[in-house]
């Protein structure tokens, strides 16, 4: 590691100002448990960091708007977000996910901001907020802009997030009448980054309506599974309805082998997640 | 001595002496230690398996500012002229010379004040080398063309490597054969025979303190401090070197975070006393996660092992090839290749056996020493082998063991009768802690359940000697003396109940103190489950040694023998004031008899023996292949538990270092290049990886050749691990698995071939 400046600003636009687009070794700093890595590594020798740390309340807060939108600060700290009760109360899946996300050393230090523009594709959280249909809040030097979840990343650790924007902050609806799960596999430790991630969302009108299946993790990037979804909606859950279902998403899944998995064995692992998270979702109460 | 002083110091869970301090952060570690005018070592690995080394440009390197210095092999020859050393081979160059053999080997070393300025400096070095075909399998390196090192340089320190002096043309480092009976004319006549093959992977040994040393240079002298597990070796090794007399080298220890092995015999220490002999400065070089991967790991191996049973269930011979993958530089792997040939053939009376053992050069990072010393992948082929052929002969696998086990009197492949090894105990108290004849759970829908268990056991490591001096100081106070090194297995604690059963003294007020060659007597090292035997001994005698001394203070002074007059006060008598010393030594060799060369037979092949079984009840997600250990049993024989506590922290210590051999960890190689050389790649088992219940048990039992009873445990419960788990696979879902580690997507394809 050679010297480098560590700057905080305090405010967002001290901070974009801060950025250098054209430089790709001037980066935001948010937990640096992704960065540290790069660095130790020698991938990344940093001229500057922008630490985001005093960059102003609305990154680092929790709220829940009064039409029960949830609004996540990006240096929010994963471990809060695990842990806030409004969190827990309205959108108990993203407490569930998180527990698994990591280990507990990890989500105390990395922010949602963090794990959402570092983009690897083994990432735990975009697959859910894509289901939930969350949004980013992106500020750059000519103002802000939403992004959906869904979109924002566009391949390995590659985001439309461009060199002078910042996440601000993510947004998600209210769940509504909404059900949720999220499914993880692991294949070499229980901690390890996922093999896949299944998400599924829909709402519950006795049947099954919009509903989304996301899978991370096994593919380049986070992947909704259109024809398992397509499967599924208007329908009601049953077992011949969730192999179908876990069958068709195998299909059509285009994974990626790694030291996690082959082709073929995450071929067979989506088949079984996508009814697990389905099973799990339809299980689990419906939101109030 | 003391009136209020207690006997009953064997037996007792006493805390660790060391406790407060570790979880205080006060514990003194080699990582921490910074030396005035001290400069790092940042070092310059080679990124191809095997090549002759065209170039090394050092000059990119050598021109950043803060560099002190840039050494290459043709600096460390100008300190020393032959720079080759190891255990069992004088074979690893200090820094690359002419060749590379493995990837990861060290060729450059960077010194500067700032260590990240050496490790910036490190990646400006560039190396060109020509590439050589490489071997990298231990099973076609025996054949291979591909030669990994041109001529053999056998040590001398094993007499039985000195016939491989300079033998050319092969890989193999060592063989060692044992012949038992008439194993031809056993086949011939068998009812049954058996044959598989099982093979494990290249794995490392992880201690979170990654290794480090540091050299002090002084007038004429040199100080190394290191984090080893065997400073005697060290100090002996380095002094060949350099050609000095070992008392111009002192070597210093502290506490280790963790070495299983891995930090034997010399690491870094010879390039370190190069360096700061070139530098005429304190070096100190710290490796990274990463370059442990690099320095050395556990052999792989494969074992072909054939069996012939008789219409009883009896096994009446059996037949062992084993193929250990050694890397380019033998280190200690020959020893692990004899020392285990002399078990390959498992637990049971078997009277015809054919053992051959073959250590290999491969172009893969070194092998060693890593708990088990081979044993646990001896155990994996002949317990899995010993449940296939129950489950083929439908016998019960427990009824089938009982059949052929071995028991105290009677002969073990090498000839040696067995005694105080408790190997029918381990299995009846494995037996009865799974509940072996009550029906069991075998789980529903898509998860199904099995048990299974396996049991093994090891020759220790022999002959070895250990000195201790125990010394008395003039307040009566006690301080021990000895070179084992507490790596976490808590040598201190035991080493102090040990001294204080003797003196008859509470054992917390034994000051232990750590090796340093210039102070603490020799030890060969700690290694092998070796330490409460040898030193154990030692320092027992130490201790006797000193009481008979105080005995004969007390004459001197007129003091009846039985009389409590404090030791301090007969100083006080014998001096007139506060002054003088009583200093117990003691010496521990045990009696050794060599395997015969060709037959590998041997009437006294160890000095005891170390028994561990494993029980296991698995669930298989057969949708997935996902193994979850639900319940893990480790029960052991190591005589009389010198401090249960500990004790059973060791075993369910070593199990879970077993655990993670078997179900996760593997170095993944391709096309030459290790791929996951850190942590967040290479999966050692984390909290949530652990099997919901772990029970260790330490049977009943009496080493009588041992101090108090008592013998070695670091190793024992590492033994029955894998195979006790692939046998509760087998039991659960019907599929064998016959290579390690058994990963979900290992167990998913043998469930799809099986058509289940
Ligand atoms: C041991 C370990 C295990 C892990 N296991 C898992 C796992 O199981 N599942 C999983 O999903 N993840 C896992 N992770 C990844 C973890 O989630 C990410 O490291 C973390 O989320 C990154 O967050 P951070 O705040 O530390 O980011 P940083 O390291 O600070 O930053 C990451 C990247 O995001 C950029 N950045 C940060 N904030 C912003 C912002 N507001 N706007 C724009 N760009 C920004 C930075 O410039 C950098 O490029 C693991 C990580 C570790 C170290």
């Amino acid at each position: 590691m050679t010297p480098f400046d560590l700057v905080e600003p305090p405010s967002l636009g001290e901070a974009l100002k801060l950025l250098e687009p054209d430089d790709s070794a001037v980066r935001p700093l948010a937990g640096g448990t992704a960065l540290m890595l790069l660095m130790k590594s020698g991938f990344f020798r940093p001229k500057r960091l922008v630490s985001l740390r005093a960059a102003g309340e609305r990154l680092a807060r929790i709220r829940i708007e009064p039409n029960g939108e949830l609004r996540i600060g990006a240096m929010v700290r994963l471990a809060a977000l695990e842990w806030a009760p409004e969190v827990r109360r309205d959108f108990p899946v993203i407490g569930h996910t998180l527990r698994t996300l990591a280990n507990v050393r990890v989500r105390n230090v990395a922010t949602l901001g963090g794990h959402l523009a570092h983009a690897d594709p083994h990432s735990d959280l975009p697959p859910v907020l894509i289901a939930l249909g969350a949004c980013l809040v992106l500020a750059g030097p000519r103002g802000e802009r939403a992004v959906p979840v869904e979109g924002f990343a566009t391949g390995h650790y590659e985001t439309v997030c461009k060199g002078d924007e910042l996440i601000v902050e993510a947004t998600i609806p209210p769940l509504g009448r909404r059900r949720a799960a999220y499914a993880k596999c692991t294949t070499r430790s229980a901690d390890d980054w996922p093999a896949l991630g299944i998400a599924v969302a829909w709402d519950d009108d006795g049947a099954i309506r919009s509903p989304r299946i996301v899978l991370g993790a096994a593919t380049e990037r986070p992947t909704r599974l259109k024809a398992a979804e397509a499967l599924i909606a208007g329908r009601t859950l049953d077992g011949a309805l969730l192999t179908r279902a876990g069958e068709a998403a195998a299909e059509e899944a285009d994974v990626v082998a790694d030291a996690r998995g082959s082709v073929s064995y995450k071929k067979q692992l989506v088949k079984v997640y996508v009814a697990r998270a389905l099973r799990a979702a339809g299980a689990g109460p419906a939101a109030p | 001595m003391s009136a209020t002083a207690k006997a009953g110091q064997i037996g007792r869970s006493l805390p660790r002496l060391e406790g407060r301090a570790k979880v205080t952060g006060r514990a003194e570690y080699i990582h921490n230690l910074r030396l005035p005018g001290m400069v790092h070592g940042k070092i310059f690995r080679s990124a191809v398996a095997h090549g002759r080394i065209r170039r090394v440009d050092t000059a990119a390197a050598k021109a950043l500012s803060g560099v002190f210095a840039v050494v290459t092999s043709d600096d460390i020859r100008k300190v020393i002229s032959n720079p080759y050393y190891g255990p069992a081979f004088h074979d690893q160059p200090i820094l690359a010379i002419d060749k590379v053999r493995h990837v990861g080997e060290p060729v450059a070393v960077v010194l500067a004040e700032d260590p990240h300025v050496a490790e910036e400096a490190m990646r400006l070095i560039i190396a060109e080398y020509d590439e050589l075909p490489a071997v990298t399998d231990e099973v076609e390196a025996m054949t291979s063309t591909v030669i990994v090192h041109d001529a053999l340089k056998p040590a001398g320190i094993f007499p039985d490597l000195k016939h491989l002096e300079g033998r050319k043309g092969t890989n193999v480092a060592l063989d060692f054969h044992l012949r038992r009976g008439d194993v031809k004319q056993a086949f011939a006549e068998a009812t049954h025979v058996f044959e598989h093959t099982f093979r494990t992977q290249p794995v490392m040994h992880t201690p979170l303190e990654p290794m480090v040393s540091a050299a002090e240079p002084g007038d004429g002298t040199l100080t190394i401090h290191t984090a080893s597990q065997s400073p005697s070796f060290v100090r002996m090794e380095v002094a060949r070197l350099l050609g000095w007399p070992e008392n111009r080298v002192r070597v210093k220890t502290a506490f280790l975070g963790g070495g299983f092995g891995a930090k034997l015999y010399i690491k870094l220490e010879a390039l370190v006393a190069a360096l700061a002999l070139l530098a005429r400065r304190p070096v100190k070089i710290s490796l990274a996660m990463d370059e442990q991967f690099f320095t050395i790991t556990k052999h792989p191996s494969t074992f072909r092992i054939k069996s012939a049973v008789d219409k009883d269930g009896r096994v009446t011979a059996r037949e062992c090839e084993v193929w250990w993958n050694g890397g380019a530089y033998a280190d200690v792997g020959p020893r692990v290749t004899q020392k285990s040939g002399f078990t390959a053939a498992g637990p049971y009376d078997i009277d015809n056996v054919a053992i051959d053992s073959y250590a290999l050069y491969t172009n893969r990072p070194p092998a060693g020493a890593l708990r088990g010393f081979g044993i646990p992948q001896l155990v994996w082929a002949y317990e899995s082998h010993t449940d296939m052929i129950a489950r083929a002969l439908g016998i019960d696998p427990v009824e089938f063991r009982r059949r052929n086990i071995l028991r105290d009197g009677r002969p073990q492949a090498t000839g040696t009768v067995m005694k105080d090894a408790a190997i029918d105990k381990v299995l009846d108290r494995l037996v009865q802690r799974l509940g072996w004849s009550r029906p069991f759970d075998r789980g529903q829908g898509s998860v199904k359940r099995g048990r299974g268990l396996a049991v093994g056991f090891k020759a220790s490591i022999a002959p070895t000697t250990s000195v201790a001096i125990l010394n008395l100081y003039a307040d009566g106070s006690c301080g021990l003396y000895c070179s084992t090194v507490d790596m976490g297995q808590g040598s201190d604690t035991a080493m102090a109940q040990i001294a204080a059963e003797v003196l008859d003294i509470p054992a917390e007020t034994v000051r232990v103190v750590h090796p340093d060659t210039d102070v603490t007597p020799y030890d060969m090292a700690t290694l092998g489950s070796r330490s409460t035997y040898h030193m154990g001994h030692a320092v027992k005698r130490a201790a006797e040694d000193a009481r008979v001394k105080i005995d004969a203070l007390k004459a001197d002074l007129g003091v009846p023998p039985g009389s409590n007059v404090p030791l301090a006060e007969l100083f006080r008598r014998k001096y007139g004031m506060q002054a003088g010393n009583i200093v117990g030594v003691g010496s521990f060799v045990p009696s050794y008899a060599s395997p015969d060369h060709d037959t590998g037979l041997t009437p006294n092949a160890t000095p005891f023996w170390m028994v561990g079984g494993t029980g296991a009840e698995v669930e298989v997600d057969t949708e997935t292949g996902h193994v979850r250990v639900a319940r893990l049993i480790n029960v052991a024989d190591l005589g009389t538990p010198i401090n249960p506590r500990i004790v059973e922290t060791q075993l369910s210590g070593g199990a879970i270092m077993q655990l993670g051999f078997t179900m996760q960890e593997r170095m993944e190689f391709a096309d030459g290049q290790l791929l996951n050389p850190n942590l967040a790649d290479y999966k050692i088992p984390g909290m949530r990886d652990l099997p919901a219940r772990i029970e260790s048990e330490a049977v009943d039992a009496v080493e009588r050749g041992g101090p108090f009873g008592a013998k070695g445990v670091g190793e024992t419960a590492t033994f029955g691990v894998s195979p006790a788990i692939a046998n509760a696979i087998d039991a659960a879902v019907g599929v064998r698995l016959t290579e390690l580690p058994l990963t979900p997507e290992a167990v998913y394809r043998a469930l799809r071939k099986a058509g289940r």
